[in-house]
């Protein structure tokens, strides 16, 4: 028996890890052992023999990277925000993933339930675990969240060598873009470390502080999220706020310049006045994915086109 | 004396509010242009939309005599919300969108709340009033649920940090024209004052002191729902203000309207300015909504206060 956990210690849920860990060995022992048992991201148990059959996956997150690791074939439900790959959208949708509608849930008959660990959805996995289904919590906050759930998820499927070898690559990946942005060779283009304000919405503004993935996206496209020392994920700010904080670029998530830089109050903020504005769009910037790397792509790229307007204008 | 300290709590917030923030202070063109651009309009738009929900709160308690009566009470919150997440569930883009939305939405709860109000025959029944108000209230906010749950915008949770209140969008351009527009319905509230003690004591009793009491409820009414949509389409729904300022006043000043009024209108935009000053930069720059902040600050001033006066 081995007792399987997939957060190094130090971080989360794993500073109790070595208190955790002896407490399922002390209850694991009294049951059937089982060839693997495995800790979710919440510390419960799966209470599943894999491989899963027919899985509900109640997060976009993960539903596309159970498709990634080559298990989307076991996927029988799915919420109304996963989008993608778009051979999801044939799977039936459920409705909502944070507090799912369970009745809809289990008319999907299925054997594994995968949701974003979040305490709003204690009552339903409370519920479930009533009615003999296994279920499964997955955090996915962060870029290093992506191999440790994809592991996880490959483990629960019975894709454990593809899921091993995707989540070793982009790990390595990751790895080695921090290596080289902290030895500067990632940021060699830009003459410095370009500061970007990620503004999610105007009214009331707000913007992505370090607790967000794209964060890291902005780190690893050669840049700095003037927000890195607001820990929360997003935060509502004030337009003074952003103009001290005087970012050389706004990175907006949508479609096109946005109505509020033409206001006049906004153009207290440089970049605003300055129109360096990016704008970038899609699901790979929604969620942290194995797709993260294009986001970094497609934001470098977008980062030094308005890097060169700037030079253009400087010159 | 209560009017000197008053004027100069007044005059204190507003320099406060002008002085502090994120960009901190400093005599650059950059830091002048937030000052000007920025915080001046800020503090200014605060104040007003603070002045008006209280004397709106003032106005209505005396209207419907409840004391738990607010400015949103009669259904104006709900239609506003609702505006706000038709408008960004349907995708309707523009600067303006939100709070004309907002302003639209609330106008359309206070005609179809004084149709309600007005249903048995000439008289309006502030009665009826108030209960129209709650249920159209509990109708907007049904629709607002209906369409939160129907619509796949995921911008829909925006719309409820906008409509937590806040004076995050505050510009010269919503300064002026909240100003302008607000500069009418208080003056006619203001010259309501007189009906307004008399019809305290009840509708009867007004009428034989010579108040022209039906008048006077629909223009308060009308004035003060008109007043309150506008303050919503700036600033959201912001509480506290118009409900205790009013009360804060009436155990010092009294209850007559014709000081009762200025002298709210006074705090409320004293405290509206003070706490968007503390919303803005206790955490900065990470931004409170001011709603929080009013509360937790004027609770324990208003406790304070019953204590020190109520006997």
């Amino acid at each position: 028996m081995s007792v399987l956990a997939f957060r190094p210690p130090g971080r989360g849920t794993a500073a109790c890890f070595p208190l955790l860990a002896a407490g399922i060995v002390a209850c694991t022992a009294r049951e059937a052992p089982l060839a693997d048992r495995l800790q979710d991201d919440l510390g419960h148990i799966v209470a599943l023999e894999p491989p899963a059959r027919r899985i509900v996956s109640l997060s976009p997150s993960t539903t596309e990277l159970l498709f990634a690791i080559g298990a989307g074939s076991s996927v029988v439900g799915r919420t109304r925000w996963c989008d993608f790959p778009p051979e999801a959208l044939a799977v039936p949708s459920v409705g909502d993933g944070l507090g799912p509608n369970l009745e809809l849930v289990l008319s999907r008959t299925p054997d594994l339930v995968i949701f974003y660990a979040s305490a709003a959805n204690q009552a339903a996995i409370a519920r479930l675990d009533d009615l003999g289904i296994a279920s499964a919590s997955v955090r996915l906050d962060r870029l290093d969240d992506v191999p440790l759930a994809a592991r996880m998820l490959g483990r629960l499927t019975g894709t454990g060598p593809r899921a091993d070898s995707l989540a070793a690559q982009f790990a390595e990946r990751l790895d080695s873009a921090r290596a080289a942005r902290r030895g500067g060779v990632g940021s060699r283009s830009l003459d410095r470390v370009r500061g970007v304000a990620v503004v999610a919405w105007d009214n009331p503004p707000m913007v992505i502080g370090a607790g967000s993935f794209l964060t890291e996206l902005v780190e690893l496209a050669g840049a700095r999220n003037v927000f890195d020392d607001v820990a929360l994920a997003s935060a509502q700010t004030g337009i003074e706020a952003i103009a001290a904080r005087d970012p050389d670029v706004l990175l907006i998530l949508g479609d096109g310049l946005p109505a509020f830089a033409q206001r006049p109050e906004w153009q207290t903020v440089g970049a605003v006045r300055r129109r360096d504005l990016v704008a970038v769009q899609g699901s790979e910037f929604e969620r942290p994915t194995f797709r993260s790397f294009e986001a970094v792509l497609t934001l470098r790229e977008a980062l030094r086109r308005s890097e060169a307007r700037a030079r253009g204008r400087a010159q | 004396m209560k009017w000197v300290v008053l004027g100069a709590s007044a005059a204190l917030a507003l320099l406060t509010a002008v002085a502090v923030g994120p960009a901190g202070f400093a005599v650059d063109p950059v830091t002048l242009a937030i000052i000007r651009d920025l915080r001046v309009p800020r503090a200014l738009l605060a104040f007003l939309v603070g002045g008006s929900l209280a004397v709106t709160g003032s106005a209505l308690q005396a209207l419907v005599r409840n004391p738990l009566a607010d400015p949103y009470l009669l259904g104006l919150s709900g239609g506003a919300g609702l505006g706000v997440v038709a408008a960004i569930a349907l995708h309707l883009g523009g600067p303006w969108i939100l709070p004309a939305s907002a302003f639209l939405g609330a106008l359309a709860a206070i005609v179809v709340v004084y149709r309600l109000g007005v249903v048995t025959g000439a008289v309006l029944d502030t009665r009826v009033l108030l209960f129209s108000g709650v249920v159209v209230g509990a109708f907007a906010a049904a629709m607002m649920g209906a369409i939160m749950a129907l619509s796949p915008a995921a911008e829909l949770r925006n719309a409820f940090v906008w409509l937590l209140g806040g004076f995050g969008s505050a510009s010269w351009q919503s300064v002026s024209v909240f100003a302008a527009y607000a500069a009418l319905p208080v003056t006619l509230i203001y010259l309501a004052a007189r009906s307004l003690d008399l019809l305290t004591l009840g509708e009867e009793p007004a009428q034989y002191l010579g108040a022209e009491v039906e008048r006077t409820k629909r223009l308060v009414y009308g004035a003060a729902s008109l007043l309150t949509a506008a303050a919503v389409a700036v600033s959201g729904t912001i509480g506290f203000v118009g409900l205790v300022v009013p009360h804060a006043i009436r155990l010092v000043w009294g209850h007559l309207h014709r000081t009762l009024l200025p002298a709210a209108f006074l705090l409320g935009g004293t405290l509206l300015v003070f706490a968007d000053a503390l919303a803005r930069t206790v955490f900065a720059p990470v931004e409170l909504p001011v709603g929080v902040v009013t509360a937790l600050a004027g609770v324990p001033v208003f406790v304070l206060l019953v204590r020190r006066w109520s006997r």
